[in-house]
């Protein structure tokens, strides 16, 4: 039969209806026959009375409707005013705090040593017993900072108590700002550039640093000896890294020092180290001054094949050491003044070279 | 010699069922159909019934026949009108749509 000599359209719609519930009739035959073998197969298995129950056991699970209770016939939040008995402390905790307790009481969270530690710290300080709820952080930071202040202010002279940069919003990790808000004598002195890592194990307030507000006079001197000690610009706190950050200059660390504990304090350790990055006002500007007459700014540290290693050549390892330098502060004329004040710090106990031999230097180049 | 005689109608519906099942939207009714009657709450009444009929005769003589016997006649007759119509419409439009074939 050839589809071409049938055609729907020549058909009324009477007949078409009748195809229509004949085509009905099958699919309905179709899903009984099918559900009579489905319970046919049932049957012969064994499984079709299999979730029949007897009515004792249906009337256990019956659903419950009954106010203050869910469908179960359990009562929602009877566990929150349990109280469990801590297995370290033996204390007796309410039962939604018994995790977090276990945590600070065992000292395996993230932040239980970081806030045992600086109890430690401030208890020290302060003579006092801290409050046991780790949650009064910012309580505690303005009784500290009071009580800095009643002490005289021996910390900070100049800075505002009131000071809106005393806040806790200050505490983030990254980047060094000015400290103060008043006048601003050692902004030279705190580096700025370059970011802290939290990597350090003392973990004051979140940062990596100590606030040395907090801290007596015989505090300071200790940390300063162990410590780099240089207060960051963003956070007003101590560097707790070692007397060798890379963070930080000799120079920081030494105003640093000579800020807190008078002019004659020192370094505890001498460095030799050529990784500088701090350039004295002063010292430059003399040096610059004494550069005038080098008009040339072609002595970019590019000329690392004709540097040699010996100090007294100056400037072409001023070069070399300045050139690592530059890749951070990439500007060129201050690898001059870093050369300089590098040569500066890299000789501590000696004094300032004298004007290198630039003229023959600069023959070699030229 | 026996000769099929299958009048115009007859060929029709065949024609008629063969696009239907060439285009699968036979398989799509049967699908539609089945998850509507499951919905519906019929599959359940219908086991309810064979329930009992299988009680009736013991479960171990139950045959096929006997069921297919019992229960499509209930089955037919338990299909709420809803479904009914809404599978009849789609019947329809696929009808209209391949008119012209």
């Amino acid at each position: 039969m050839k589809m071409e000599e049938m055609s729907l359209s020549g058909l009324d719609n009477s007949k078409l209806e009748a195809i229509a519930q004949e085509i009905y009739a099958d699919l309905v035959e179709d899903s009984c026959l099918g559900f009579c073998f489905e319970v046919h197969r049932a049957v012969k298995c064994g499984y079709f009375f299999l979730d029949d129950t007897d009515p004792d056991s249906m009337k256990d699970f019956e659903i419950v409707d009954q106010p203050g209770l869910d469908i179960f016939g359990q009562v929602f939040n009877q566990w929150k005013s349990k109280e469990c008995v801590c297995p370290n402390c033996s204390r007796s905790i309410a039962a939604s705090r018994f995790a977090p307790h276990l945590e600070k009481c065992l000292g395996m969270g993230r932040n239980s040593s970081r806030i045992a530690n600086r109890r430690i710290a401030n208890s020290n300080n302060m003579n006092k017993s801290e409050s046991d709820q780790e949650d009064n952080d910012d309580i505690n930071d303005n009784d500290w900072s009071y009580g800095s202040e009643k002490k005289g202010l021996w910390y900070l002279p100049f800075q505002n108590p009131n000071s809106p940069r005393r806040s806790k919003s200050l505490k983030h990790k990254n980047g060094f700002s000015v400290c103060t808000s008043a006048s601003n004598t050692l902004p030279l002195l705190f580096s700025s550039s370059g970011e802290l890592s939290n990597s350090d194990p003392f973990k004051y307030n979140n940062s990596t640093g100590i606030s040395y507000e907090t801290l007596g006079p015989e505090e300071l001197r200790s940390l300063l000896t162990t410590q780099c000690g240089v207060i960051s610009e963003h956070t007003k706190k101590m560097c707790t890294r070692s007397l060798r950050c890379p963070q930080h200059t000799d120079e920081q660390r030494r105003a640093v020092r000579i800020y807190f504990l008078g002019p004659s304090a020192v370094l505890p350790e001498v460095e030799s180290s050529l990784d500088n990055d701090s350039f004295d006002m002063t010292d430059s500007q003399a040096l610059i001054s004494r550069l005038q007459w080098d008009g040339s700014s072609d002595l970019s540290p590019s000329d690392s094949g004709s540097s040699k290693t010996s100090e007294n050549q100056g400037w072409g390892l001023g070069t070399n050491s300045s050139e690592s330098r530059k890749t951070k502060k990439k500007k060129s004329h201050l690898s001059l003044v870093g050369t300089a004040s590098g040569l500066g710090s890299n000789k501590k106990k000696k004094p300032k070279p004298p004007a290198p031999p630039t003229p023959s230097i600069y023959d070699d180049i030229n | 010699v026996q000769v099929s005689k299958m009048n115009k109608d007859a060929q029709m519906r065949a024609a008629i069922n063969q696009k239907l099942i060439e285009t699968g939207e036979r398989e799509r009714l049967k699908e539609l159909l089945r998850a509507k009657l499951i919905e519906c709450g019929w599959k359940d009444q219908l086991k309810a019934h064979c329930k009992e009929v299988i009680k009736e005769k013991g479960l171990e003589h139950v045959t096929v026949d006997d069921l297919v016997a019992e229960i499509t006649p209930k089955g037919r007759a338990l299909v709420p009108d809803s479904v009914k119509k809404e599978l009849l419409q789609r019947i329809r439009t696929f009808l209209a749509q391949h008119a012209s074939l």
